[in-house]
């Protein structure tokens, strides 16, 4: 079996990194392609010795499941660029949040009848294997093709079948996540440098107590609420802290991240559904077609207006 | 005198004629009335301070020395007969008179003996907890008055919320926070609704309630 990725960014590194770590899938059997040659990732790529290309088509034509892991706004001008060279025994899987099972097929169907659309959400820590993936089945996918996809990502971390309505939902408690706890994160150690120790150990300190009360959760099948109380010893140290967690309104902010996030996500997905495209993406699409006509110019950055400055420094 | 019991001007006869006594007076006057009585306990008293404020130790004081005395926090709802009290023995009480107490007092809802320090927590968390109950309820119905519904029944309503709520915890023993989970169905009103009192930080305030009662609790214990 053989995997691409549209898109060789921050997701399409992750999943190869996951995947070749995991021993599931060899890292020759994996092809990336993008047209800004430029990106930390597309080095890391070739690193583990995964195939990179600039050209898509050619990730679309040596791919069995293929991997839509671009930006959402990118997806409609991708689908149109490979659309022709989809064919019915390809498994498309998109990660892009809010972009819907019914616009990919849509899209697809003027190229190809029955294609195989699945859709997946899932989160950066697949690229050390603690991955937490949802997916959807679309109309022609099979269930072989699902589980085909839940194979996969389950050697990167946790994945489970879910239906498309809760994808948003799920991308703004797992998908955003990490960056969630990266937050909480930097200032518990903050918190600990604070009270005096040095930076690199409240790092370490802080990421294996939420690593090890995660650990806790998964295992135990106790409330989280309960498991809070077995460490608040009457009149000690925990409480008076969580006492401060409380004033600061420490539960609603979560709350109101994953709304957010979840809202946002559906923000974008209407967006999408009415093809409007931010002027960024519209630049970048441009400029991939100035450097494939021309791959001796040297480029200018996406905001600046001129496509054609002389020896310009990339931003 | 209605539920049939007698009634006197004499302290010294209520002490004469029983051998458990209570005290129920307020703080100030306790004083003067151990300094009364205290000719007429004998060993064969137990005596049970209800006195708000008072330690064991003040009472062991103000007694003869030998006098078996406990202390004890109850709460309104004794009234009903659904209590919350704890109590906590002096030097001289032994098991045999906090069983008694214990089997006298279950009779008017929870008894549970502690250690004396939690007895001025008791009170911010029971004794007081009380009025946050009643003042959860009136804030429930006054919601449902503003959606239109009549404030009568909105706070029989609320009343029986609480109770069942309660009850409920009580009896299945389970953690509060997984019988609030067990309410909330995915996007459904419940969790709509909690979030508005993750907002409003309600969990701290109540905190922060249960610790101003209990630290003047200390703090009067103190005068």
């Amino acid at each position: 079996m053989s995997v691409g990725f549209i898109g060789a960014g921050q997701l399409a590194f992750a999943l190869a990194r996951g995947f070749t770590a995991a021993g599931v899938l060899a890292a020759h059997k994996i092809m990336a392609s993008s047209p800004d040659t430029d990106l930390p990732t597309v080095s890391g790529l070739r690193k583990i010795g995964v195939n990179f290309t600039v050209s898509n088509k050619d990730t679309v034509k040596s791919s069995d499941v293929l991997f839509l892991a671009v930006k959402p706004p990118i997806i409609p001008f991708i689908l149109e660029e490979v659309g022709p060279d989809i064919e019915a025994r390809h498994i498309v899987v998109s990660c892009a949040a809010g972009v819907t099972i019914s616009s990919i097929e849509k899209k697809l169907s003027t190229f190809c009848p029955t294609p195989k659309v699945i859709r997946c959400m899932t989160n950066t820590p697949v690229i050390v294997r603690e991955g937490a993936t949802v997916y959807a089945t679309g109309t022609h996918a099979d269930v072989e093709d699902g589980k085909l996809l839940e194979q996969l990502m389950a050697s990167v971390g946790f994945c489970t079948e879910v239906e498309e309505d809760l994808i948003d939902a799920v991308t703004g408690l797992s998908g955003s996540g990490p960056a969630y706890a990266f937050t909480a994160l930097d200032a518990l150690a903050d918190g600990g440098v604070k009270m005096g120790l040095p930076r690199r150990l409240a790092v370490r300190l802080g990421a294996q107590a939420l690593l090890g009360a995660a650990k806790m959760l998964l295992e135990s099948e106790q409330h989280p609420g309960q498991l809070k109380d077995n460490v608040c010893s009457p009149g000690g140290a925990t409480i008076h802290a969580l006492h401060f967690l409380e004033s600061g309104g420490f539960r609603s902010l979560l709350i109101n991240a994953v709304e957010a996030s979840c809202i946002r996500t559906r923000e974008l997905q209407h967006l999408a559904d009415q093809e409007k495209i931010s002027p960024a993406a519209i630049k970048k699409t441009l400029l991939d077609k100035v450097k494939l006509e021309s791959p001796s110019l040297s480029v200018a950055s996406a905001s600046k207006v001129s496509l054609f400055t002389n020896k310009s420094k990339k931003n | 005198k209605e539920l049939g019991c007698r009634t006197t001007h004499c302290n010294l006869e209520v002490v004469h004629r029983s051998t458990l006594v209570f005290l129920a007076t307020k703080p100030h006057i306790l004083p003067g009335v151990l300094e009364e009585i205290r000719p007429a306990v004998g060993p064969h008293h137990i005596v049970v301070s209800l006195v708000a404020g008072i330690t064991i130790q003040t009472l062991q004081r103000l007694l003869p020395p030998w006098t078996k005395v406990l202390r004890i926090m109850p709460n309104l709802p004794c009234v009903v007969q659904a209590g919350a009290m704890v109590f906590s023995r002096g030097s001289n009480a032994g098991d045999e008179e906090a069983a008694l107490l214990k089997s006298l007092l279950s009779s008017c809802g929870l008894c549970e003996e502690v250690p004396e320090s939690y007895i001025d927590i008791h009170t911010g968390l029971s004794g007081s907890g009380v009025a946050y109950v009643y003042l959860f309820a009136e804030a429930l119905a006054e919601g449902a008055v503003k959606m239109g519904m009549p404030g009568a029944l909105a706070s029989r309503i609320a009343a029986q919320t609480l109770l069942g709520a309660a009850k409920m915890l009580l009896e299945t023993g389970e953690h509060p926070a997984k019988l609030r989970g067990d309410v909330c169905t995915p996007g459904g009103t419940t969790i709509y609704a909690l979030h508005q009192l993750e907002k409003g930080a309600l969990r701290a305030t109540v905190m922060d309630a249960v610790e101003a009662a209990t630290n003047r609790a200390c703090d009067m214990a103190k005068d």
